[in-house]
C-alpha cells in the first residue's frame, strides 16, 4: 500500500481505484440509463413495424404540412441540442450566466418543440384519428403505434425540459456544478437522437 | 474526461446544418414515391448515419476512453439484434392474413 493511501486509511477515508472510464459516475449512469431507454424506444419501434407488416392496409395521413410540421420541429430540437453544448461549454469555462442563458434557451426551443408536436396530435385527433381507430378505413394500429411512440418522446422531451429547469436553477444557486450540466445535457442529446429515428419511421413512411 | 477542447462551437455548428441537410434529404426521398422497402431502408441509412455522428460528437463519445465504446455498443447492437427475432413472426401473419 502507498504512503497516501495508508495515509488516507488512517483517517478513515474511503480508498478507491480510480474509474476504468475515467468520468463522473454521474455521468456514467446516465449512460446506462440512455442504453436502457435505447432500447425501450427500439422495442417501441420493432413493435410498430412488426404491426405495420401484419396490417393488411396501413394508414399513411401525412400531408406535406404535416411533414413540413416535422422538419420544424427537428430543426428545432437540433438548435436545442447545439445550444445545449453552449451551456455546457459555458459551465465548463465557469461562465455562470452565459450557461443559465444557453440552458433557459434550451428550455424554450424544448418547450416550442412539445408545442408543435401537440399541435400535429390535436390536429390528427380533430380529423378522427385515435389510439385504436383509424378514419380512413386502414389498419386501427395506426394510431396506438403513432400516439404510444411519439407520445414517449414527447414525455422524454417534457421531462427534459423540467430536469433542466432544476439543473440550472441548482447551477445558478451554487448546488449544482459543470457535471450536473454535462450530464443532463448528454440527456438532452439522446431524446435529440430518438427524434431522428422517429421522424423518419413515424412521419415520412407515413406521408401520402 | 469528456471535453468540448475538440472541437469549436462553430463546427458544432456546421455538424448541426450537417444533420439538417441528412433530414432534408431523407424529405426530398419520400416523395420521390421509391418503393416502401428501398424508402425504409434508406430512411434508416440515413438516420443510423445522423445517430453516429451525434453520438459520437455532440455525445462525446470520441472524446472519452475507447473503453466506454466498447462497453456500453456491442452490448446494445446485440440488444437490437435479438429484437429482430420477432421478425419473421411479422412476415409470418403478413402470409396468414386474409387478402380482399
Amino acid at each position: 500500500m502507498s504512503q497516501s493511501a495508508i495515509a488516507a486509511v488512517t483517517h478513515h477515508e474511503v480508498v478507491m481505484e480510480a474509474s476504468p472510464y475515467a468520468m463522473d459516475k454521474k455521468k456514467l449512469g446516465m449512460w446506462v440509463f440512455i442504453v436502457s431507454d435505447a432500447c425501450s424506444f427500439a422495442a417501441f419501434l420493432f413493435a410498430y413495424g412488426y404491426m405495420r407488416v401484419g396490417a393488411p392496409v396501413w394508414g399513411t395521413p401525412f400531408g406535406f404540412s404535416s411533414i413540413l410540421n416535422g422538419v420544424v420541429m427537428t430543426a428545432v430540437l437540433l438548435s436545442s441540442s447545439l445550444t445545449m453544448l453552449a451551456a455546457t461549454h459555458a459551465s465548463q469555462t465557469g461562465e455562470k450566466a452565459s450557461a443559465g442563458k444557453w440552458l433557459g434557451i434550451t428550455m424554450l426551443l424544448g418547450t416550442i418543440f412539445a408545442a408543435l408536436h401537440l399541435r400535429e396530435w390535436f390536429k390528427l385527433i380533430a380529423e378522427g384519428w385515435r389510439l385504436f381507430y383509424n378514419p380512413a378505413g386502414g389498419a386501427a394500429q395506426f394510431g396506438a403505434a403513432f400516439f404510444s411512440v411519439t407520445g414517449l418522446h414527447l414525455t422524454h422531451v417534457v421531462t427534459g425540459v423540467i430536469v433542466l429547469a432544476f439543473i440550472a436553477r441548482g447551477y445558478r444557486q451554487g448546488r449544482y456544478d459543470e457535471t450536473h450540466v454535462e450530464t443532463a445535457g448528454l440527456y438532452w442529446h439522446f431524446v435529440d437522437l430518438v427524434w431522428m429515428f422517429v421522424f423518419p419511421l413515424m412521419y415520412l413512411m407515413n406521408a401520402h | 474526461m469528456s471535453s468540448n477542447r475538440e472541437l469549436t462551437m462553430s463546427s458544432y455548428v456546421g455538424i448541426g446544418i450537417g444533420l439538417m441537410v441528412i433530414v432534408l434529404i431523407e424529405v426530398i426521398l419520400t416523395y420521390q414515391h421509391l418503393p416502401t422497402r428501398t424508402l425504409l431502408f434508406s430512411v434508416l441509412s440515413l438516420a443510423c448515419l445522423e445517430a453516429f455522428v451525434a453520438i459520437m460528437y455532440l455525445m462525446h463519445v470520441k472524446y472519452e476512453r475507447p473503453l466506454l465504446f466498447w462497453t456500453i455498443f456491442p452490448a446494445t447492437l446485440f440488444v437490437f439484434v435479438f429484437l429482430c427475432y420477432i421478425w419473421p413472426d411479422a412476415f409470418r401473419m403478413f402470409s396468414m392474413r386474409l387478402l380482399q
